[in-house]
């Protein structure tokens, strides 16, 4: 079975790889939105998501280390990696401390920084070709990138505010 | 005493669970032993602290099996074992003064 779906937020995605699971359906693979699923046993799985270290999306190292301490890395798309365990063999938390949990999102905050940065200035182009030329297509390019900004934005937001939480949690 | 101190408990129980060559499902298993289940280190928080421990020179990488899959065995270092002593004498501190209480 094949799904489309478009997430930003990882935690939701998560929350969605697992209800998938628990209504049998195992999550496989992904590839630009759509995720692949093949049967399984309701609840068989716990899935986590998570974001590499580098830039370049090398995942070897991680990947082998992951199979060492037991459990799978099903799915990589770029830096996002996509790991389950059975759920046979306990309960599954990638990060179990507040300063490894303040890591993972400090990286994905820079990574969405990041694409924030370019699809503003994309918007910026776009919006001074609008004013110049003043097509009506071009407006709704400025339209779309200014709401991908905003989305962006808002993820980075958010990632500050539950960076923000776990430092009062410590 | 320098920024090391105090040690994270995933840090000090990681360089516990290294005094002999112990690869990444091993460490957590011996952890959970030692706290009779009470902490049990998720595979995330144990890469990274794994990582930084090599980058500060606290554990070496110890062997990498080359022939089926790369299982790689770590081992806390002379350094490693500074910290882990530093970090004990003040946990020994906390204990003792603990006792005012009683």
């Amino acid at each position: 079975m094949k799904k489309f779906k478009l997430y930003l937020d990882k935690d939701e995605e998560e929350n969605w790889l697992n209800e998938m699971a628990k209504r049998g359906f195992a999550f496989n693979n992904f590839f630009l939105g759509i995720y692949s699923f093949e049967p399984c046993k309701p609840g068989e799985y716990n899935y986590q998501i998570d974001l590499l270290d580098n830039w370049h999306g090398d995942k070897s190292d991680f990947s082998c280390f992951m199979e060492d301490s037991g459990v799978e890395v099903v799915s990589q798309w770029y830096r996002w990696i996509f790991i389950r365990k059975k759920a046979s063999e306990g309960a599954f938390q990638m990060y179990t401390d507040g300063e490894s949990k303040i890591a993972q999102y400090t990286r994905i905050r820079n990574f969405f920084t990041v694409a924030l940065i370019i699809e503003a200035i994309c918007f910026l182009i776009e919006l001074t070709c609008a004013v110049q030329n003043g097509a009506s297509f071009i407006w709704t390019f400025v339209a779309l990138l200014g709401l991908i900004t905003l989305t962006f934005l808002r993820i980075v937001w958010k990632c500050n505010w539950k960076i923000k939480q776990l430092k009062n949690e410590i | 005493m320098d920024k090391n101190s105090p040690l994270t408990e995933a840090l000090f129980y990681i360089l516990l669970a290294v005094r002999k060559p112990n690869y990444g499902y091993g460490i957590i298993q011996d952890v959970l032993e030692m706290t009779k289940g009470r902490l049990s280190l998720g595979p995330g928080t144990l890469y990274g602290a794994i990582n930084s421990m090599v980058s500060k020179g606290w554990i070496t990488l110890y062997s990498e099996d080359k022939e089926s899959r790369k299982k790689k065995e770590y081992l806390i270092s002379d350094t490693g074992r500074q910290v882990f002593k530093e970090e004990v004498k003040r946990l020994e501190e906390l204990v003792s003064n603990s006792k005012q209480m009683e």
